[in-house]
């Protein structure tokens, strides 16, 4: 398993936002991630990429074989885990590229003494990861954008410069939380391109978080479901559609046919 | 004049310090067209104010940190020069690195509270000790307490003792203009980046792989050398200090001079620092009404021109740009 949580449980003042948690992702999986709001899915997120730490004594988090519950945030990243945020978090004041450039800095390779003196390995390792950067931009169709302020861009093309900046970081594990959200049809078609490639030429693990069901049944092999912090359903897409706890859950109350196909095509 | 930036940009890829030292040269005729020995004493104290600019500039302007104890970094780089000079007897040569490394061990502490504090909070946090190196220094006899210390010895090269401003203007200026080169190389690459992302979303940056501490830290320890580099030319080229150099009205001066200028911009806070230098030569006959234009100058910049002249000159350069190319789109359409 590439990550693994054991018995995890985090608490806020009392309210249990994760309950001993027993949560495994594999290598190469695209994982979904759903439940109402409120069930955990952002806690479990922040939880396994440091920004919160577990209550204590209350379960690890191991990822690649080794045991990340007490690490910092920037360690975890360095080990090979990015993520994106629901509400973006990309840096507002820099041009696109410097955002992206940011998520490569663990790959950046020169010291702050050459660095302040500017010398020419300092420039050529600036030049190769810059094209590398662009070649991303590409990749994601922002390739236009490169000098741009981030604060510019449209919505959208936030969200892909969010993606952009975590995928920059070349992890072993992707978390991404509703990368579909405010997206139009058209870009989620290409969302969920961009994430296959991912697996398939840069062989990430993926775990996303998204309430457009389309996207979970579509890009992932398995679904995970949260409910106030407990797991209440694995399997795949096709099986959890059918789980009627799951439906329940998720949906306030049982539907028929016609309304299930209808949530889908949203 | 975009031959001359085509020129400049070329010659600073194939050799970067190129471009700088061509400024060197440029500037070294200018003691000789100042009129007398109290103008070059103004350029000398805008260079040096400019170092401080520059080093406040990439804790503030860059990475975030709202500190308002820079000024008692540039006391103990003024102080530790002219201590280890008068007392060990070292030349200019000793006492500069090594006010340099004290001052930076210094911005460790001044750093430390940015860990846990934002702000208003980190601001009152940096006052207080900022404050407290003035403080102390008035209160301890060793140090020469209010009444300062004097006799600080001139810099001196092969029996060349630089005691004129006409000739230490040969020390400060390329010292200057290297503290300049190397806070652009350093703000261009990796590091710079990573305080800037500290600064916009440190929760992200850390997500992102970036040692928010790590970083917070070593643009304290940048910016505290930077104050203790023109602490000691300071304290050199007028060979006498006293805590009063170093109160709060001159912090406040340090700071109009980043926000005038612009903040997190480099070419922004070096024109900050020659136009604040200037204006407060002309108003120091008037000292009880500097602190209220002072203060009510940056409360003004920050309401109506929030990113200062830098972002004024950036904006109007972006607005070139855009009109060129829409100039150029119409050319094509016309052939």
């Amino acid at each position: 398993m590439l990550l693994q949580t054991e018995g995890l449980t985090k608490s806020f003042d009392g309210l249990t936002a994760i309950r001993n948690l027993d949560f495994s992702v594999a290598e190469g999986e695209i994982r979904g991630l759903i439940g109402p709001n409120g069930s955990g899915k952002s806690t479990l997120f922040n939880l396994i990429s440091g920004i919160y730490q577990p209550d204590a004594n209350s379960g690890r988090i191991t990822f690649d074989g080794e045991d990340i519950t007490d690490l910092s945030p920037h360690d975890i990243a360095a080990r090979g885990v990015g993520r994106t945020f629901q509400l973006l978090r990309i840096f507002h004041e820099m041009t696109v590229l410097e955002n992206l450039l940011v998520g490569h800095h663990h790959h950046v390779r020169y010291g702050i003494l050459s660095a302040s003196m500017g010398l020419g390995r300092v420039w050529s390792e600036e030049r190769r990861i810059k094209e590398r950067m662009q070649e991303l931009l590409h990749f994601v169709g922002l390739a236009d954008f490169a000098g741009m302020p981030a604060s510019e861009l449209s919505f959208g093309q936030r969200r892909m410069v969010a993606l952009a900046r975590a995928i920059s970081m070349e992890p072993k594990l992707l978390m991404l939380d509703e990368p579909a959200a405010g997206l139009s049809p058209a870009n989620v078609e290409e969302l969920q391109t961009i994430i296959g490639l991912l697996r398939e030429r840069r062989g990430m693990t993926i775990i996303i978080v998204e309430h457009i069901l389309k996207v979970v049944i579509e890009s992932c092999d398995t679904v995970t479901v949260l409910d106030h912090g407990e797991k209440i359903g694995e399997g795949t897409p096709g099986e959890i559609k059918d789980d009627h706890r799951v439906v329940e859950a998720y949906l306030g109350r049982e539907m028929d046919d016609e309304e299930v196909r209808a949530a889908l095509a949203e | 004049m975009t031959l001359i930036f085509e020129a400049v940009r070329r010659l600073n890829a194939s050799f970067p310090p190129a471009p700088w030292l061509i400024l060197v040269i440029l500037f070294l005729p200018f003691p000789l067209l100042a009129a007398n020995q109290y103008q070059i004493h103004l350029i000398n104290v805008i260079f040096i104010n400019i170092m401080l600019a520059t080093g406040l500039n990439i804790v503030k302007g860059f990475c975030g940190q709202v500190t308002v104890g820079h000024v008692g970094l540039y006391a103990i780089g003024a102080y530790t020069s002219a201590l280890v000079c008068i007392h060990f007897g070292v030349s200019f040569w000793i006492a500069l690195p090594t006010a340099i490394i004290v001052t930076g061990l210094a911005g460790i502490i001044i750093g430390i509270p940015s860990f846990r504090l934002e702000g208003a909070y980190l601001a009152l946090a940096t006052l207080g000790l900022g404050e407290s190196v003035r403080i102390f220094i008035s209160a301890t006899e060793f140090l020469g307490a209010t009444f300062g210390i004097s006799n600080i010895p001139y810099p001196e090269i092969g029996g060349i003792v630089f005691d004129l401003p006409s000739k230490i203007y040969y020390i400060i200026m390329p010292i200057s203009l290297l503290g300049i080169f190397i806070s652009v190389n350093i703000l261009r690459s990796g590091i710079g980046r990573a305080f800037k992302a500290v600064r916009d979303d440190p929760v992200s940056a850390a997500t992102s792989g970036v040692a928010v501490r790590k970083y917070k830290l070593i643009a304290f320890v940048f910016s505290a050398m930077y104050a203790g580099c023109a602490g000691s030319l300071y304290a050199h080229l007028v060979t006498y200090i006293h805590p009063d150099n170093f109160t709060i009205l001159i912090m406040v001066t340090l700071l109009l001079m980043v926000v005038l200028g612009g903040l997190g911009h480099v070419g922004g806070s070096i024109i900050g620092a020659i136009l604040v230098t200037l204006i407060y030569e002309l108003t120091r006959p008037y000292p009880e009404y500097q602190m209220l234009v002072f203060g009510m100058a940056a409360v003004l910049i920050v309401i109506y021109m929030p990113k200062g002249i830098g972002g004024l000159i950036d904006r109007f350069l972006s607005t070139r740009k855009f009109i060129r190319l829409r100039e150029d789109k119409a050319d094509a359409a016309a052939d």
